[in-house]
């Protein structure tokens, strides 16, 4: 068996609690080691392990304009040539049905410079025309995926329009078919797609999703993407949490790169052990969690473990703990000590709150509830502020005018592109990491 | 009059510190070091009426997640010239105190010696250097009183031993530091020798013979000495107990204090933390409350008072060593651990 590279946890929380108190909060730091344990480069090989599906819109929308076909094309032909040597790949075209663009009898094809080469000749020949179900799309790829047992599977879906022609239901059913299969990206061109259907499949599938307003810059995104998970060394990794008997874990989100909400996914494997999936990780990649417990009451002075936070990896051979780290709590009748706010527990507490309000704002933007918006996104520049989140103060510039920035008093702006509102709405969830001192 | 070596089976003499035969130390000090290993399984629950639950490696219940008490929560020690009791009392997480206790004969005369160290809590691994100090520190002096050195000098050179244990703890996050108490008591006297305030007590039936024998190193006691509070106004101060002087990584020359009393009567000599004096700072009242049991029973006469200081809040660790004077084996030969 490849050796695993192990993981290192960080918890950073205030372990006090006051009298009473039972609430334990901490943020968790996960990296995964650049190296194996037997001190091999963890980067090395596996590309055979690795199965990838590059899945083009080809509705009759994606010739209006025409670039957008072109840019697809193009960007499908860059995303191809990084494939690794060795890697499984294919290519699903998609429109109110799917098929298979390469290999053709919808199998996977190992990467070569020939394969590469005839991927991208089939991808030339690509055409637009029919409507847009992008269930029967995640469908297609799930069953070519399963025909070859890849340990790290991840597709990039492409998009252009609204899912007009299955029902909500229909993508429902086809993302949780998929969901545990395969990792997914998003990403939608122009401004004809709807953030929430894509967000729903990349959240789902443990992906990313993103506006590329403008087709030219398609393909270095699709580069970026693919390079990103050819990175990708271990696959299915779960974070663990155990808890004492009567505690609850209320929730466990990831909170950097971005804000991922995995209190929903916890699949309980043992009567104090619930685990959540992380999906698949690069070695040196680092992520933050913020993990809330609640504990029974324990005595002044007690200290209690409120929860143990492993790293944990499925293989063949069964399951391997990767790294741990203790999250605590003690009572003490030291207000000085209970009543301090950890920062980084704070940090990402505003960042998360920066996300509704982004999320709130827009919304009440569509709906025309003026009032609201300017509220929650005066709030959210404020908050964006605060915690010298550049990125997104930038993006919210775009969407209000900004009359102070500390307290959050802004006007929306008369004229707002559709692409910036959806740039904002994509990259809300995007954080950034507590500056360490 | 011999005994059989209890490693090698060689017969020793009462007086002898290693056997002549194996090396083996005869009676080493006993340290208050919280035993071999941690419990296997969870005491509080047992004690809740709970399965048993096992333990994870850093201490903590496999069930319902609360730490272990660790073998230095409590401990009862004696070594039959002397008996000592210590507990991390109900406020603090762990027990930052230690405590090491002797008892050998030196030209046929019986000797006791303990030593106590209160970690400093606002250095680093206060727990693990008080443990460190006291180890040192007994070993020390164990081996200087029986090579028959004058107790004084054996005293300051034990301190300083302990203080370079204590130094060896220094790393890159800071010094760890304790306060540092000993007392050796042979059949003229009791020597003592100090840094910070921890305290050694003398304690007597007749009530005003009983006194305190150590001064503390304290912003208190320096405010009284200076003349600028009176001894109720200092202790009331929130600085009261802001030790001037300790044993730390970050003083490479301790300078201890020493004393030496040689008491007109028989009494019972207390080493004891803050944890205690704090509730009850009056040689006068820890005797009525020590003796007459101290005299016979140390063990629980030490018990007895780590009781008082629990009952009255058990705010900080609790250490309390009691030698009875003139030392004296008990009628049954020396007692192990209770």
């Amino acid at each position: 068996m490849t050796s695993l590279p192990g993981f290192t946890v960080q918890i950073d929380q205030n372990p006090y609690l006051p009298v009473g108190g039972r609430d334990v909060s901490a943020i968790v730091t996960v990296t995964a080691d650049a190296e194996a344990a037997d001190g091999a480069p963890a980067a090395a090989g596996r590309a055979d392990g690795s199965a990838e599906i590059i899945i083009v819109d080809c509705s009759g929308s994606m010739d209006f304009p025409p670039e957008k076909i072109l840019a697809a094309r193009a960007a499908t032909s860059a995303a191809v040539d990084v494939i690794s040597d060795g890697a499984r790949f294919a290519i699903v075209a998609g429109t109110n049905t799917a098929w298979p663009v390469y290999p053709t009898d919808g199998s996977m094809a190992v990467a070569d410079a020939q394969t590469r080469a005839e991927a991208k000749r089939a991808v030339a020949g690509l055409r637009s025309n029919g409507g847009t179900a992008i269930g029967q799309w995640l469908r297609l790829a799930h069953r070519i995926f399963e025909s070859y047992p890849a340990t790290l599977r991840h597709a990039i879906l492409l998009t252009d329009g609204k899912n007009q022609h299955e029902t909500p239901e229909q993508l429902a059913a086809a993302i949780s078919l998929c969901e545990g299969s395969f990792r997914c990206d998003c990403r939608g061109v122009g401004t004809d797609w709807v953030v929430d259907e894509l967000r729903k499949i990349s959240t789902a599938l443990l992906g990313t999703v993103d506006i590329v307003p403008d087709p030219a810059g398609l393909a270095a995104d699709f580069q970026e993407m693919m390079r990103g998970a050819m990175s990708k060394q271990l696959p299915d990794v779960m974070l663990r949490v155990w808890t004492p008997q009567q505690a609850v874990a209320k929730f466990v989100k990831q909170v950097a790169p971005a804000i991922d909400d995995l209190t929903g996914r916890r699949s309980q494997t043992g009567p104090q052990v619930g685990e959540y999936p992380t999906g698949a990780w690069a070695p040196g990649e680092s992520r933050d969690y913020h993990v809330g417990v609640q504990v029974n009451v324990g005595g002044v002075g007690q200290e209690m473990l409120a929860a143990r936070v492993s790293l944990v990896a499925s293989s063949p051979s069964g399951q391997q703990i990767l790294g741990q780290g203790l999250i605590r709590a003690t009572w003490t009748e030291d207000e000085a000590l209970s009543t301090r706010i950890n920062p980084g527990v704070a940090h990402y507490t505003g960042q998360a709150e920066l996300a509704a309000a982004i999320q709130d704002g827009l919304e009440a933007s569509k709906r025309g509830d003026e009032e609201t918006a300017t509220a929650r996104l005066g709030r959210a520049v404020a908050l964006a502020h605060a915690a010298g989140h550049e990125d997104t103060a930038r993006l919210l510039a775009k969407v209000v005018d900004v009359v102070d920035e500390a307290t959050g008093t802004v006007r929306l702006k008369k004229k707002v592109s559709t692409a910036d509102e959806m740039a904002l709405d994509t990259r809300s969830a995007k954080t950034v990491r507590v500056k360490k001192e | 009059m011999t005994s059989p070596c209890p490693a090698c089976g060689e017969p020793v003499g009462p007086d002898d510190g290693f056997c002549e035969a194996c090396g083996a130390e005869l009676a080493p000090a006993a340290v208050s070091s919280g035993g071999a290993g941690g419990a296997v399984e969870c005491p509080l629950c047992a004690a809740d009426g709970r399965p048993p639950a096992g333990v994870s490696p850093e201490g903590y219940c496999e069930f319902c997640g609360r730490k272990v008490p660790s073998g230095r929560d409590r401990e009862e020690l004696s070594v039959g010239l002397a008996a000592g009791v210590t507990d991390r009392g109900l406020r603090h997480a762990r027990n930052e105190d230690a405590m090491a206790l002797a008892a050998t004969r030196v030209a046929g005369e019986p000797v006791a010696l303990a030593v106590v160290c209160d970690g400093v809590s606002s250095a680093p691994r206060p727990d693990e250097a008080s443990l460190a100090a006291v180890r040192a520190a007994a070993g020390s002096l164990l081996a200087a009183v029986r090579a028959g050195y004058d107790p004084a000098g054996a005293s300051a050179a034990a301190a300083r031993a302990a203080g370079r244990a204590v130094g060896e703890l220094g790393g890159p996050v800071g010094a760890p530091a304790t306060t540092y108490t000993s007392a050796v008591v042979d059949g003229a006297g009791v020597t003592v020798c100090w840094l910070g305030d921890s305290r050694v007590y003398w304690l007597t039936a007749d009530v005003s013979g009983s006194r305190c024998l150590t001064t503390d190193d304290s912003l208190a006691e320096e405010l009284v000495a200076a003349g600028l509070a009176t001894i109720d106004e200092a202790m009331a101060s929130p600085q009261a107990h802001v030790i001037t002087r300790w044993l730390g990584a970050d003083l490479p020359e301790p300078q201890p204090h020493g004393a030496r009393f040689e008491p007109p009567g028989p009494g019972v000599v207390l080493l004891c933390s803050d944890g205690l004096w704090n509730y009850q700072p009056e040689a006068a009242e820890l005797a009525a409350m020590a003796l007459p049991a101290a005299l016979t029973d140390p063990l629980a006469a030490a018990a007895a008072l780590v009781k008082f200081a629990l009952d009255a809040g058990g705010a900080d660790n609790i250490t309390t060593v009691l030698m009875p004077f003139p030392p004296a084996w008990p009628e049954t030969s020396p007692r192990s651990e209770r």
